[in-house]
């Protein structure tokens, strides 16, 4: 038995490993120590803080029903049947993970924007107007955020073969019915999952927002932008912690709720 | 309604060519090793894989057919499968994994249920209803899962190695439960496996399949005493032997020349038991047996036996006592004289 020796740690990756921990500890302390404790429940209570909260739960929330239902097929197709060019789709749908959210508001801006012909057309169809609305907003998260969706169902589809639809099929089950009473259900923790990571990634969507929908309090100024905005352009750096605060405690909820079923899905 | 199936396909890289024929009420069992193509043509018959060519059918109805461009989606064929690792849904009840398939051909929730639960009662599992499959044991599994493909009334029941996930200890009332339950089903019943046991007390009729192709099939009985592969005769525990008869000899496809005591001409198969081989150490003399030289290749006890294998010229397993086997140290290996008298030698035409 060696494992006494080789579980012995080397002091030279101690040192950086130590710094590792540091660098997410230390500033989330910064965060805390300019907490005004005392004046802290009128502030969270405010109407700019719960006018930008009611607005980051609304266009997230948007954000994950609009990525579930066109992610989830999405994830079905790529898992499990042989659609060709189903090499590049995959591999278009991991972009906006690696794509600077600016990129991406640009991209959307010059695709949906007012005077495009996509955008013109909703317009005068359907009288949507997406550039700097509550709705543009949730476009922009969703564009960031639904690739975790995508990914994530994927990876819990593959994990099981077809085999339970196969018996499905040989009971009378229509193909139907068995994407909803077999393949559906037990891809229902994945689905949770991919759904959640998508939520906090599109809770704290910034970039893309920003481009696309701007920062109109009550319209288009998420919690992420109302940070944003009072620690930068008018200074009042308690408001912005205050703002910071909130979604800080909104992730944590998030991870500590999820952890055992999101990590479960992504292995 | 009889099923016949007769088709070529290709899986991997085995071929599976076949034309199966199976009776209304009568059980058929697919005996054969492993990767022999046994699972792959239930999953034809049950239209969840396409043939390359040929077709599947059932009475009149047209399963499968190449050659007319027609197939029928499993979902229509009416054929009850229990797979090999029983395949219950794990997110649904077992009442509701066995009102499926009833409630999959448009049966009333109320209605479905009633007939599930009717069957739960039938195979002793109705105090499960309302647990989830993974409370089950193997044995129960396999119940619950026959409950479910009996339940909507197929046409045809495909059995895949219905016992394996089964522990030992359960198999032989479970085989017992089991054919009572064939018995009451009167549609083709079709069970695949690979051990010998399971085909004999379940099945009417033996199928064997081999590398794709039937080697042999009739009653088990018939198909062991006259077996027409290595792996048959292997599995009824005999010695084969294939060559040509002519004028009481037996001319190996080795070059060897047996003495038999037979009325076959021609091309022809030959069993000897493993007990009818006597073994010595030096050439028996004046013997009028037939003496085949070889070494011991192999000493495996079973039971007050001990199987010898010898190889040589003309491999042959061998049976002794134990007492037998001390006095010539078959456990030292060596060369070894095996004799057998014509009379022992079974020979039928190949």
């Amino acid at each position: 038995m060696n494992r006494g020796v080789t579980r012995r740690p080397l002091i030279g990756l101690v040192i950086p490993a130590a710094v590792a921990v540091l660098f997410i500890v230390v500033p989330l302390i910064g965060l805390l120590a300019h907490v005004d404790w005392p004046n802290l429940p009128s502030e969270v209570t405010s109407t700019d803080v719960l006018t930008a909260l009611r607005l980051s739960l609304e266009c997230s929330l948007l954000a994950v029903a609009f990525s579930v239902v066109i992610g989830v097929p999405l994830a079905y197709l790529l898992a499990r049947t042989a659609i060709p060019g189903r090499r590049v789709v995959r591999a278009l749908v991991t972009l906006p993970l690696v794509l600077p959210p600016v990129v991406g508001g640009i991209a959307l801006q010059t695709a949906l924007g007012t005077t495009t012909p996509i955008g013109t057309a909703l317009h005068t169809l359907f009288g949507i107007s997406l550039p700097f609305t509550t709705l543009g907003a949730a476009v922009a998260e969703a564009f960031v955020a639904f690739p975790f969706l995508v990914i994530t169902v994927e990876a819990g589809l593959r994990q099981r073969d077809d085999h339970l639809e196969e018996v499905a099929a040989t009971l009378g089950a229509r193909p139907w019915r068995r994407f909803w009473l077999v393949t559906m259900p037990l891809a229902a923790p994945s689905i949770a999952a991919g759904a959640a990571l998508c939520w906090a990634r599109a809770l704290g969507e910034f970039g893309a927002t920003i481009t696309f929908a701007g920062s109109f309090p009550g319209t288009t100024e998420t919690l992420p932008i109302a940070a944003y905005s009072s620690f930068e352009g008018t200074g009042r750096v308690g408001e912005a912690i205050t703002f910071s605060l909130v979604l800080l405690t909104i992730s944590i909820v998030v991870l500590v709720l999820l952890r055992d079923r999101w990590l479960g899905a992504l292995k | 309604m009889n099923l016949h199936a007769r088709f070529a396909t290709q899986v991997g890289s085995l071929h599976l060519e076949c034309d199966i024929r199976a009776e209304a009420d009568t059980t058929v069992a697919v005996l054969g090793p492993n990767g022999a193509g046994k699972s792959t043509l239930l999953r034809v018959i049950a239209g969840l894989h396409r043939v390359d060519t040929g077709h599947v059918h059932l009475g009149d109805d047209v399963f499968d057919d190449t050659d007319a461009g027609r197939w029928m989606t499993p979902e229509e064929r009416r054929v009850g499968f229990v797979f090999q690792d029983h395949g219950l849904f794990p997110h649904m009840t077992v009442l509701d994994n066995v009102a499926f398939g009833l409630r999959s051909r448009g049966v009333f929730r109320t209605t479905a249920r009633e007939q599930a639960r009717a069957w739960l009662e039938r195979v002793d599992l109705a105090s499960y209803a309302s647990n989830r499959p993974s409370a089950l044991s193997g044995g129960q599994t396999q119940r619950a899962a026959l409950a479910r493909a009996l339940v909507t009334e197929p046409r045809v029941l495909l059995l895949d190695e219905p016992l394996a996930a089964v522990d030992a200890s359960g198999k032989l009332d479970l085989r017992r439960a089991l054919r009572e339950h064939l018995r009451t089903f009167s549609g083709v019943r079709i069970l695949v496996t690979h051990d010998p046991l399971e085909a004999a007390s379940l099945a009417e009729r033996v199928v064997i399949l081999e590398d794709g192709r039937v080697t042999q099939e009739g009653e088990f009985s018939d198909v062991t005493a006259r077996p027409r592969s290595a792996w048959i005769a292997r599995m009824a525990g005999l010695n084969l032997l294939r060559g040509v008869v002519t004028d009481d000899v037996l001319l190996l496809e080795g070059g060897t020349a047996i003495t038999v005591a037979t009325d076959v001409r021609g091309p022809a198969l030959a069993t000897i038991h493993p007990r009818a081989v006597a073994l010595y150490r030096r050439v028996p003399e004046g013997s009028p047996r037939n003496v085949l030289k070889g070494r011991v290749a192999n000493v495996d006890p079973e039971g007050d036996r001990w199987r010898i294998q010898i190889d040589g010229p003309v491999p042959l397993v061998a049976e002794v006592t134990p007492v037998g086997g001390g006095e010539l140290h078959l456990a030292d290996g060596g060369d070894i004289f095996a004799s057998v008298k014509a009379t022992e030698i079974d020979v039928y035409a190949q």
